[in-house]
Order: C-alpha cells, then sequence, then structure tokens
C-alpha cells in the first residue's frame, strides 16, 4: 500500500511539473505579450519604454531560463508580481480561491444531493414513469450548455421576479442569507450536469448490483427489502459515483469558469480566463499550478478510495 | 429598408425631448444629498492613469477622481466651447492672436491627500504629457500630440498658468475640456498614479478591487462647496454582456456605461421597465476600414476607390448597428457633431449613393486594376474578437463578396490585434476609432498626419498635413468649418480611412437618477459632479 | 452484422430513435449546400430580425442572415469537432490502450504517466492556453477537444485489454504459437469496440458542447463558419428578448443533437455489454 502511494506521489509531482512546464511554453508560443497589450491599447510605440518594460519582466530572456527563474521563485513561495496590474500575484488571487472553491464544494453537494437519491429511486423503480422521468432530466442536464443554463436562469429571475442575485461578492460572514442566496444559483447551475452523470451511474451500477446474487440471497434470507437495498447495494454502487466525481472533477472547472463568468463571481476560475487574455504570465502560471495540483491531488485521492473501496482490484 | 419599429420611433422622439429637457436643468426638483450610486463597468481599466491610456473604459471609472482645468459642462449634452465650463480655473482668455492662453486659478484646493493644488501642478502636468525636455517621461503617451503646439509653460504666481504656443491653435481649449485632460499632482510621481488615485476632484478612491469593484466616496473638502450631492460611487464590473442588463433591469445597477447602450438593450429595457429613461446620443465612435497602404493591392488607388465604393454605409446603419448609428465622414455628423459633411458633400462621396451603381463600378475600378472573375483579389479582413468588431467585419466580407473579391475574415485577441496594427501585419481591418473632443485637432493629428502613432493605415498624403496644420491656426470659425469639409472629402477619396459610419449610445438610467446627461462623446461626461439621486 | 442492427432497433427504441437523429444531422451536414435554402453568410440589412415564416423558415439573425441555413451549416462545423476527435480518441487512445494492455512494463512506466498528465488538464482551461497560442480556429478546438479524450479512452480500453488477456482464449492461442499483433487483432481488438463505440458516440454530444463553451468565452471557431455554439453564445443575452428565435434554434439543435448522441451512447451500452462500467 505504502509502495503504492509513494508511487503515486511521485506521478503526481511528475504530472504537476510537466502540466507547468506544457502552460508555460505554450503561453510564451501565444503570439502578443503584456508589452504588446499595454504599449498598442494606447496605440503609442516608443521601442526604448517597450524594451525596456520586456527587460524588467524578463521577457526577452530565452524561455527556459524564464522557465528556470519562475520554478525556483516558487518553490521558495514567491509567486511573483501580475504583469497587468503590478501587485503580488498573491495578492490578487488569494481572495479568489475561497469563493471558487465554496463554489466547487456547493456545486458537488447540489450534485450528490440530487443525484444519489434521484439515481437510487430510479433503479428501484425501474421503467416506471418516475423513471422516465427522471431519466429525460438527467439527460437534458448532460445536453444543455453550461452558460446557456446560467443564462437562461438569470433572465427568468429578472423576468419572473425582477431580481437577481447580488453582482458584488457578499461574504458569509457580512449577511450569511444573502451570501448564501447569492451561492444558491450558481450552483445549482454549476451543479445539474454532475447531477445528471451521478444519476446515471448511480442507477446503472445500482441496477446491475440489484441483480447480483448476493443480494438475492440477502432477499431469500428474509432480510427486509429496504435494508438489502441501502447496505449491499449502495456500498457497493458508492464506488464508481467516487470515480465519476474524481474524474468530472476536472471537468467541473470548466464548468466553474463559465459560471463565475455568467453569475459575475469574482473566483480563481474566471479570473484565469482573463489573465489569459491578457498575457499575465505569472498569474496564470500560478492559477494553473494551483489548479494542476488539486486536479492531481483529487486523483490521488479517488485512486486510494478507490482501491480501499473495493479490494477486487489489483494495483500491480 | 427594415421598417423602424414603433419602440424606434417612440424611443427617438423620447430621446430628442429627454435631452432638450436634461440641458434646461433650471427646470428640475431641489437636489437631495446622500446616497450611492451604483453604475455599470465592463471591465477592469488598464490601470487609473488617464493620461496614459485610450479607451472609455478609464474615463469612466476614473474621472470622479480628478479635475480638469476647464470641462464640458456636465449639464450640457452637446458639448462645445460655449459649454466649456471651469473647474480649477475660474478664468481664462487667449492674448497674442491666440498664440496665448491665460488660466486664473481657484484658491485653496486641496489634493485628496492634503498638500495644496498649485499652478505648479499645472505646469507639471503639462510639460509631462508633451513631452518637454527635462520633464519625467509617461510610460504611455497616446496624446502627446494634442500638446504638440505648447511652447512653454509659465506659472507667474500660485493662481496664474500661462501656455505659449508656437502658433495659435483655437482648439487648445476645447483638448483641455476633454475627459482625458485632468491636472495631476506633482508631488506624486506619474507611475504610482497608475494603481492609486490622487486627484482634486468631487470623488476620493475609496477601494479598488481589480475584476470587481472600482469604489468612491464624496470628497468633503471638494472646492464647489454643496458638491457633489452623492455619497459614493461604486463602479461595478460584469463582465458579461447578458449578466449586465440583466442586472440594470433587476436594480442592481442604476445607470448603464457609456458605449454600452446598444439599441436592442434599450428597446428591451425600455418594454420591461417604462419609467427607464433611455436617451439617444452619438458615441463620437466611428467604424472604419483600415487598408494597409504599405501593401499592394492598397498602394492601387483604384482598389482603395473599388473597395469604399463596395461597402453600402446605409445597409451597414440598418445590418451592423439595426437602425443606431449615422452615415458620415471623418468629423462626427450633425446633429451630434457640428463639422459634419452637409448631405451634398456625403452623396458624393463612395458608399453613399446608389449600392448596386457603386459596386458596378467598383467593379470596373478593379477589372481595370488587374482583377477580375479569373483572377479574383484575395483578402484577409482582421478584427478584433468582440461582438461589435465581429459584426462589422463580417458585414464587410459579405459586402466584398459582392464586387468578386475573396475576403475571409480573420479575428484575434486584443494582444494580437494591436501588435498587427502597429507592426502594420494585416491587410485589411475592420476598426473602431473613438474621437474624443469634437474638434478636428482632436482626430486629425492622431488618425491621419504622417508617420502619427495611431495612424495604423500609414496613410501619408503632404497636402493633406499642411491642410490639417492651416486649419489649426484659423481662428474663423465659419471659414476653418469650410476648409475642415474640405479636408473631409480628400480623406474619402483618398481612402484614407474609410468611415462606414459613426454609431449611436442607447444610454439607459433608472428615473431616481438625476442630472446625469450623456454627452455625445462618451469620454466626457464621467465626472458626477452634479448628479443626484431622487429617493 | 445487419442482424444485430435489426435487433438493436426492436430493442432499443430510444437509442434507435437518437440514432435516426444522429444520422439525420450528419446527411444534413454532408449535403449542406443542398439542403440549405440561403448562403449561410450572406448578410442582408433588409431582412433583420425577420420571425420564422416562408421566406425564411427559422427567421433571420440581426445581420439578416438566414438561421436555418446558418444551422445547417453549423452542423458541418459540429460534427467536424466531435467526428474529429472521437475519431482521434477511439484511434490513438484505442492503440495506446491496447498497447499499454498488453505490454505492461515499459509502456505503463511511460505511457501511463504521459496520460495521465493528459487526463488531469482541465479541459477548458488547456483550450483556453492552446486557443491563445495558436489562434482561434478549427484545428485548435479539436485538439484542445480531443487531447483530454484520448487517456480516457485508454483508459477503459487498457482495461478491457488487461482484462481479457488473462483470458484462456489468449492463453491458448499463444500456446499454439501465435504472435503478439494477431493476438491483439483477432481477440482483444473486437472486444474492445464495444466500450469503444459507447464513449465515441457519447463524445460527439460532449465535444459539441465545448465548443459551444469556448464559443462562449469567444475562443471557438471563427466566423464565417458559422457554430451552433456562437450563435448561441453571442445572441444569448443580446437579442433574447427581442427575437428568440435566434437563440431558441442552435440552443435545441444543440440539445436535441447531444440527447441524441447520449441516448444513442446509452442505448449501445445496454445492447453490446449492460456491465460495462462507463
Amino acid at each position: 500500500m505504502w509502495g503504492f502511494l509513494g508511487r503515486r506521489l511521485a506521478l503526481a509531482a511528475l504530472t504537476i511539473v510537466a502540466m507547468s512546464i506544457v502552460i508555460f511554453v505554450l503561453l510564451r508560443i501565444a503570439p502578443g505579450n503584456i508589452v504588446d497589450l499595454l504599449f498598442q491599447s494606447a496605440g503609442l510605440v516608443d521601442i526604448s519604454e517597450k524594451q525596456r518594460l520586456a527587460h524588467e519582466l524578463l521577457l526577452d530572456r530565452p524561455v527556459a531560463v524564464q522557465y528556470l527563474t519562475w520554478a525556483t521563485a516558487f518553490v521558495h513561495g514567491d509567486l511573483g508580481k501580475s504583469f497587468r496590474y503590478g501587485l503580488p500575484a498573491w495578492q490578487i488571487i488569494r481572495p479568489r480561491i475561497p469563493i471558487t472553491v465554496e463554489l466547487a464544494i456547493l456545486a458537488l453537494a447540489v450534485s450528490v444531493a440530487v443525484g444519489l437519491p434521484t439515481g437510487v429511486v430510479s433503479a428501484t423503480h425501474q421503467n416506471t414513469w418516475l423513471d422516465y422521468g427522471l431519466r429525460i432530466f438527467s439527460l437534458a442536464g448532460l445536453s444543455m450548455p453550461a452558460f446557456w443554463l446560467g443564462m437562461v436562469i438569470i433572465i427568468l429571475l429578472v423576468r419572473t421576479f425582477g431580481w437577481i442575485p447580488s453582482m458584488l461578492y457578499i461574504a458569509p460572514w457580512v449577511d450569511l442569507r444573502a451570501h448564501l442566496l447569492q451561492f444558491l444559483f450558481p450552483a445549482l447551475s454549476a451543479g445539474y450536469r454532475s447531477a445528471a452523470l451521478i444519476n446515471r451511474i448511480t442507477r446503472s451500477s445500482m441496477l446491475e448490483v440489484l441483480r447480483e446474487d448476493y443480494v438475492r440471497t440477502g432477499r431469500a434470507k428474509g432480510l427486509a427489502g429496504r435494508s438489502v437495498v441501502y447496505r449491499h447495494a449502495l456500498k457497493n454502487a458508492l464506488l464508481p459515483v467516487v470515480t465519476v466525481i474524481g474524474t468530472e472533477f476536472a471537468f467541473l472547472i470548466g464548468g466553474l469558469i463559465v459560471t463565475e463568468t455568467v453569475f459575475n463571481l469574482p473566483g480563481v476560475a474566471r479570473y484565469l480566463v482573463e489573465a489569459i487574455l491578457w498575457r499575465d504570465y505569472p498569474v496564470v502560471q500560478n492559477l494553473v499550478m494551483f489548479i494542476a495540483i488539486v486536479v492531481v491531488l483529487t486523483n490521488l485521492t479517488v485512486d486510494v478510495l478507490y482501491a480501499r473501496l473495493d479490494p477486487r482490484v489489483r494495483y500491480a | 429598408m427594415t421598417n423602424r419599429s414603433p419602440v424606434g420611433v417612440w424611443l427617438g422622439g423620447m430621446a430628442l425631448l429627454t435631452l432638450t429637457a436634461a440641458s434646461a436643468w433650471g427646470a428640475s426638483p431641489t437636489p437631495k444629498s446622500g446616497g450611492v450610486l451604483n453604475a455599470m463597468h465592463r471591465e477592469d481599466p488598464p490601470s487609473l492613469s488617464i493620461h496614459e491610456e485610450a479607451t472609455v473604459s478609464v474615463n469612466w471609472g476614473v474621472m470622479p477622481c480628478y479635475s480638469n482645468l476647464v470641462l464640458f459642462n456636465p449639464l450640457r449634452g452637446q458639448e462645445s466651447p460655449a459649454t466649456i465650463i471651469g473647474e480649477l480655473a475660474e478664468k481664462w482668455a487667449w492674448r497674442d492672436d491666440g498664440k496665448t492662453l491665460v488660466f486664473t486659478l481657484r484658491k485653496g484646493v486641496r489634493w485628496h491627500d492634503g498638500q495644496p493644488f498649485s499652478s505648479k501642478d499645472v505646469k507639471y502636468t503639462f510639460d509631462v504629457v508633451r513631452g518637454a525636455p527635462g520633464a519625467p517621461a509617461l510610460r504611455l503617451n497616446p496624446r502627446k500630440v494634442w500638446y504638440a503646439q505648447i511652447q512653454a509653460i509659465d506659472t507667474p504666481d500660485p493662481d496664474t498658468v500661462v501656455f505659449r504656443l508656437k502658433r495659435p491653435q483655437p482648439a487648445l481649449l476645447m483638448l483641455l475640456a476633454s475627459g482625458y485632460s485632468p491636472v495631476y499632482p506633482a508631488h506624486i510621481p506619474a507611475a504610482e498614479l497608475r494603481t492609486r488615485c490622487v486627484g482634486t476632484g468631487p470623488f476620493k478612491l475609496k477601494e479598488y478591487r481589480p475584476g470587481e469593484l472600482i469604489e468612491f466616496v464624496r470628497n468633503p473638502d471638494y472646492f464647489i462647496k454643496g458638491r457633489p450631492y452623492l455619497d459614493g460611487i461604486r463602479f461595478i464590473i460584469i463582465k458579461e454582456r447578458g449578466t449586465r442588463i440583466a442586472a440594470l433591469q433587476a436594480g442592481r445597477l442604476d445607470v448603464t456605461m457609456p458605449q454600452e447602450g446598444t439599441r436592442n438593450a434599450a428597446e428591451q429595457l425600455k418594454k420591461a421597465i417604462p419609467s427607464m429613461v433611455v436617451t439617444e446620443v452619438s458615441q463620437s465612435i466611428n467604424d472604419n476600414l483600415l487598408m494597409n497602404f504599405k501593401r499592394p493591392p492598397f498602394t492601387d488607388p483604384r482598389v482603395r476607390r473599388a473597395l469604399s465604393l463596395a461597402i453600402d454605409r446605409r445597409a451597414y446603419v440598418q445590418a451592423v448597428r439595426q437602425g443606431g448609428a449615422v452615415v458620415g465622414a471623418s468629423m462626427l455628423p450633425r446633429p451630434w457633431g457640428v463639422w459634419g459633411l452637409v448631405p451634398d458633400d456625403l452623396a458624393g462621396l463612395p458608399g453613399s449613393g446608389d449600392p448596386a451603381k457603386q459596386k458596378a463600378e467598383a467593379r470596373q475600378l478593379l477589372s481595370e486594376a488587374g482583377f477580375g472573375p479569373g483572377h479574383a483579389m484575395r483578402l484577409v479582413v482582421s478584427t478584433r474578437a468582440i461582438a461589435q468588431y465581429i459584426d462589422m467585419a463580417t458585414f464587410v466580407v459579405d459586402q466584398l463578396k459582392q464586387i468578386g473579391v475573396e475576403a475571409t475574415l480573420e479575428q484575434v485577441e486584443s494582444a494580437v490585434w494591436f501588435a498587427k496594427l502597429t507592426r502594420g501585419e494585416y491587410e485589411l481591418g475592420a476598426n473602431l476609432t473613438g474621437v474624443s473632443v469634437d474638434d478636428p485637432d482632436s482626430n486629425f493629428y492622431e488618425n491621419y498626419v504622417c508617420g502619427s502613432p495611431r495612424n495604423y493605415s500609414q496613410y501619408c498624403n503632404p497636402d493633406v498635413d499642411r491642410m490639417i496644420d492651416e486649419q489649426s491656426q484659423m481662428v474663423d470659425q465659419v471659414k476653418r468649418r469650410r476648409f475642415v469639409a474640405e479636408i473631409q472629402k480628400k480623406l474619402e477619396l483618398d481612402g484614407a480611412r474609410p468611415i462606414l459610419g459613426w454609431s449611436n449610445d442607447y444610454y439607459a438610467m433608472w428615473p431616481y437618477v438625476k442630472n446625469l446627461v450623456p454627452h455625445q462623446s462618451v469620454y466626457n461626461y464621467g465626472r458626477f459632479q452634479e448628479v443626484w439621486l431622487d429617493r | 452484422m445487419k442482424t444485430s442492427v435489426v435487433r438493436f432497433l426492436r430493442r432499443q427504441p430510444l437509442g434507435s430513435a437518437g440514432g435516426v437523429v444522429m444520422a439525420l444531422v450528419m446527411l444534413a451536414a454532408f449535403a449542406a449546400t443542398a439542403v440549405s435554402t440561403d448562403d449561410p453568410t450572406r448578410t442582408n440589412a433588409a431582412q433583420t430580425f425577420q420571425p420564422p415564416g416562408r421566406r425564411h423558415w427559422l427567421g433571420t439573425d440581426h445581420l439578416g442572415r438566414d438561421i436555418y441555413s446558418r444551422l445547417v451549416h453549423g452542423a458541418r462545423v459540429s460534427l467536424a469537432v466531435g467526428l474529429t476527435t472521437s475519431a482521434l480518441g477511439g484511434l490513438l487512445g484505442g492503440a495506446v490502450g491496447i498497447a499499454s494492455g498488453y505490454e505492461r512494463g515499459v509502456a505503463t512506466a511511460v505511457i501511463q504517466p504521459i496520460l495521465d498528465i493528459m487526463q488531469g488538464f482541465p479541459l477548458l482551461v488547456l483550450a483556453l492556453v492552446l486557443t491563445a497560442a495558436l489562434g482561434p480556429s478549427l484545428l485548435t478546438v479539436i485538439v484542445a477537444i480531443a487531447v483530454p479524450f484520448v487517456p480516457r479512452v485508454a483508459r477503459v480500453v487498457r482495461a478491457t485489454t488487461l482484462a481479457i488477456r488473462e483470458s484462456t482464449y489468449v492463453e491458448a492461442a499463444q500456446a499454439l504459437g501465435a504472435s503478439g499483433l494477431r493476438v491483439a487483432v483477432r481477440h482483444i481488438v473486437p472486444n474492445t469496440l464495444a466500450p469503444l463505440i459507447v464513449l465515441t458516440t457519447a463524445q460527439l454530444g460532449s465535444a459539441i458542447l465545448v465548443e459551444a463553451a469556448l464559443s462562449f468565452l469567444g475562443l471557438g471557431v471563427p466566423e464565417p463558419y458559422p457554430s451552433w455554439g456562437r450563435m448561441l453564445s453571442v445572441s444569448a443575452a443580446e437579442f433574447a428578448q427581442r427575437a428568440p428565435w435566434v437563440v431558441i434554434f442552435p440552443g435545441v439543435a444543440i440539445s436535441v443533437v447531444v440527447f441524441a448522441s447520449n441516448l444513442l451512447g446509452d442505448s449501445l451500452r445496454d445492447f453490446l455489454d449492460p456491465r460495462l462500467r462507463i
């Protein structure tokens, strides 16, 4: 077990490093950099000023040198300054992280709270109208673009109630009720898709397990129907759900980007897009590292959980 | 021609009525103090330093902090030399046949950090901006050319500033009244003003949260007693267009942002909230084509003329701007601008005549230049990846196809766009150009003289340069107007930067917002010193 | 093969419906020019915001372009993205999966980490950076969507390969002296077809959704290709209340096609091997 863990950790570290290199290089291949943006948006070309700024930001060094400079600084905890704002990158990113994390957790909570029970119900009432209805509902969730759903929610809110959630972030300790209300709709919007997935996976693995011999045996033994379902079937059905949460996480981040944009939440996901458009390299690097670490750790956790939950899996 | 919707006609009528009514502010009720205004903003300003930027995103969002020497009267929607009022300057006068401009400054004004204001701040600001020898340089200086005629700035005493010019430039006063011409503090390095704001304006910067909010709070020591009425202003940054409109509709925002008021959004808002006040004004931003003069085939004047002929200006107004634009040449057309060409002059220019005939003429010119059915011209039309630009470029591509040009569209991000323009790495560009002040000096020097950094098409005609210098010195405005009309015609015929049209803004705000009068230029009314909330 | 299809149609009505929809869409895409009524890029100032009617079946947009024709041509883009990424993922992922499942040692050590890295990239993030680097284009979108898809296919195929490898067929074949390649082709590939088919049909829908999201952020397939994603995202906010048809039809198109592809994928899985956990 520990050898396995050690190997996975090493792999995780390697993955993070590789991702950082890929993003670093891609960013610098991208035509146009911050110097172009800053100068040309005002339409003046003063060559010496441009060169001075480029030199200051290390943009005129070879890519490898830039990478190593950045990497050493990063490892020491120095996250550099935002090219765009001139402020320390960490100062800009830090307040945004809790917002995205909270939205992600709420979205996941929504998806589990909605997906799991509906999946169970669907499985235990297979081929009834209830089942069909729920299947359509979940398929719809997988068929709708996330931003579309968000926009529809906002338009419906404004047309029906003349109200939309606050456009400025309200911290929970300032006004808990308003804060929750602000996060409710984005969480629903971002969680719908994952809810649909969890619903489907739960349903299909429940169905499978319900057919299994040992459930029939359990029933034959006279155990109450419900306890059979919940104790044996559900536990085994949880396995793929855990896997889905893991793989979905990476996808969820995409959903967060779009949801934060539509609902105007100042999180890191949305900020990443802006930083890329502004070629704000230090900020993009840090955000990508952050995302990479989270994703890799989540995958790792999922793999470990998988190994513990299902003794039939062998990691040769 | 599409049938004008009843709402549209109604809007137009209301607009004129509102603009007139708003201008006669003496008739409105007594202003109340208090309240915080939630204003719409679409993006972060590139920096907080007005002198270093050239986008409405910085004026709208930072103007409340600063004061100018002079400014256009916020309560008069139609800007002109007659609507210029003093801010830091109490009186001013031209001397020496228009070669000297003397300002008498207000006394007892303080900067937001408590330091006293004096003439040395004015001298510092405009020495820096004009690039005077020995003065510290700005990192970016888009309007340096505005002040090129200033020989020297004298400060005989703390309350007097004298601008001495190399030759008369009556336009200088208009340029100083623009939202782009605040006075900076001499005791703070310009670089710091990119991230903080120290001005003498009616509001102090309370907080700037990048990507979220620019918040201002009332300046209790403002040099005009009794102003501002508002306790504060919050510019709430919302990137997503649909969400912005919904926010305004839901009351999360009180006013729109200039340049963001599309006709559709306005009609939509009006239907949902009949009491919403919508004002139709010009943005003072034109849609134009950039033809790269340094690249064949644009070196051939026949080709340039053909391409300009091909684009039906009226169809453009209808399709691309849904009727919310006006056809014109390089100066803002009437009724919004006083230098606009009269209809007779306009009719003679490419793109304004009978579309079928003009397209036929275009095809003829192209074949004379060597392009025809077997040997079609291939073109790449480049544009920014923003909805307004893309729509215009799509229309242009389609019109060019109709004269047999194989045009393809290339959309690029802003970072790449600016690089392309200044390096001349494009063929045809679909572009938007803002003109801050309705004066030829503001427009021509930036965009049309040889070698100007923002003359992206690299058009260079020494005759036109001479004409531009000549009009700049004319004191007789009637004579000047006629001369400028000749320049505009010449520019269009040369294909310097074919103008497709000037977009309108449909500025929407809730009825309880008083004394916010949209101007016919989006760049100059963001001070909020007279605005009050009636609730 | 034919009997299988007939059996499928009978046993899986929902999936068949999905299949029919997909076939129709593909037909429309291939015969786009024949099926559409207008040039999808022709603007018409006089005909902006026309509601659906005789002349323009689904109405016109803000530039006067015929929406029906744009939908039909947009199918091309959506299918191009979906089919190419499916094919790429299927072929590459399949090959890699089989190889790494069959040949354990080296492949696992080298390929597995690479796959993990590719899969670790949140889809949209990679697409963003790629688009910034390479400029928005059809190719960039395809690459961006394919990169996380390949490892997903590879993983499933690898798992199946691992399972089959231990089976008696293979042992018997190897005992009889069959070469590795022969074993792979005759025994492993047919058994991995089932998961491959399911994954690739579902991927079509997925790819369309991602393209829509990219268009929303301004990074999707650029003009002049009509793209459902862009038709939806650009128009949604601005014109929803004034001319809902501009927004409804692309939205319906996306939803229906993705729905259909999911239905088809589900049914194929139920039909081919209900025990597949994907």
